[in-house]
């Protein structure tokens, strides 16, 4: 269990670096991720140590956002007085963006 | 000893913060199972409505609720990264439908993107709304990490991502049937690519195929937004 933390720390730090130095556009934990990804795929499996610290992190990942998504307090008057164009860019958008990979799929693969 | 004293004593360390932090999440997650799962009683949402009610009451500024519960928020990039662990498990699912899916994906980040600062533009939104829009059907963890990168709010980003997921879980059912996609490998990928996280945890309450497909779909949106977003965004908003 410890070595899988210490596993998914060390690609966090090495995403940290490589986009700290090589590529400043993509946040380091993503550059990490892609990198555990490559790693797994190399190795063809996961570490049992690894999988059970990422499928625990993994299923409670709602908490660890729960502090940064609290600051909407410190919006609230902006969001009250754009209530209305912000519900409706989200509900919309939302509709659209489930429809349209839908539709793609749908189409794509007709007769397959 | 005053009441006052104890209360003093308790606000300067970040134990307050966190006891708050994981008891509200604690309890969202059990009315989330009392609810049978709802995704309206969303565990985040229910945690941060509760904490944001209750430092509000007691006058806590954000600033200090944050400094103790930064430990968890500490976690975020570390969680971000195992999930390379269930991105490598949907792999297999990639198998003789890669290219259909990879067209599904770009155009629905296109359109997710397309679609919300459009309509948020028109209707005359804050300009740090509309950027904190961009990222939203990214998962929440790797949106935030965005957000820093396109200089917009990860926290209005977040609660737009969560929004977004929720939203996503609760009317897919109506807007897959209404285009008419039937198999579940479609109806789940449609659904991960829209609603990440939250969308995928309801496609696995409905059919493990569809949530093996929302899984993937989540994680590649995951990295292809997190590649693309700032690329396009420093075209269509120069900072």
């Amino acid at each position: 269990m410890i070595g899988g933390l210490v596993r998914i720390l060390a690609f966090q730090g090495l995403g940290e670096l490589v986009s700290k130095f090589a590529l400043p556009l993509v946040p380091g934990p993503v550059i990490g991720l892609v990198l555990l990804l490559a790693f797994l795929a190399a190795r063809r499996s996961v570490p049992e140590g690894t999988r059970l610290v990422a499928s625990t992190l993994v299923q409670h990942l709602g908490l660890l956002f729960v502090p940064a998504a609290v600051g909407v307090v410190l919006f609230w008057p902006q969001l009250a007085s754009h209530a209305m164009a912000v519900a409706l860019a989200l509900v919309a958008s939302v509709v659209l963006t489930i429809a349209v990979p839908a539709l793609v799929l749908r189409v794509l693969s007709k007769g397959s | 000893m005053a009441i006052h004293e104890i209360w003093v004593y308790l606000s300067g360390s970040p134990l307050l913060a966190l006891i708050l932090t994981l008891g509200a999440y604690h309890a969202g997650v059990l009315a989330y199972e009392r609810a049978g799962r709802h995704p309206l009683a969303n565990p985040v949402l229910i945690a941060v409505t509760l904490i944001a009610l209750i430092i509000t009451t007691i006058d806590m500024p954000y600033a200090q609720y944050f400094e103790g519960a930064q430990f968890v928020h500490f976690l975020l990039g570390t969680a971000t990264v195992a999930l390379a662990v269930p991105i490598y498990e949907g792999l297999g699912a990639l198998r003789g439908r890669i290219v259909p899916l990879f067209l599904a994906l770009l155009a629905g980040g296109a359109v997710s993107i397309a679609s919300a600062v459009g309509i948020a533009k028109l209707l005359h939104a804050d300009p740090a709304i509309v950027g904190a829009l961009w990222p939203k059907s990214v998962t929440a963890p790797i949106a935030m990490g965005v957000a820093e990168r396109i200089h917009v709010s990860p926290t209005l980003t977040a609660v737009f991502a969560v929004t977004t997921g929720i939203l996503g879980a609760v009317l897919a059912r109506y807007v897959l049937d209404a285009v008419g996609a039937k198999a579940w490998w479609q109806r789940g990928f449609a659904l991960g690519v829209a609603s990440h996280g939250i969308g995928t945890s309801r496609a696995f309450s409905v059919s493990e195929e569809a949530g093996t497909y929302a899984s993937l779909a989540m994680g590649l949106h995951g990295i292809l937004g997190a590649v693309a977003i700032p690329l396009v965004a420093q075209l269509f908003r120069p900072v």
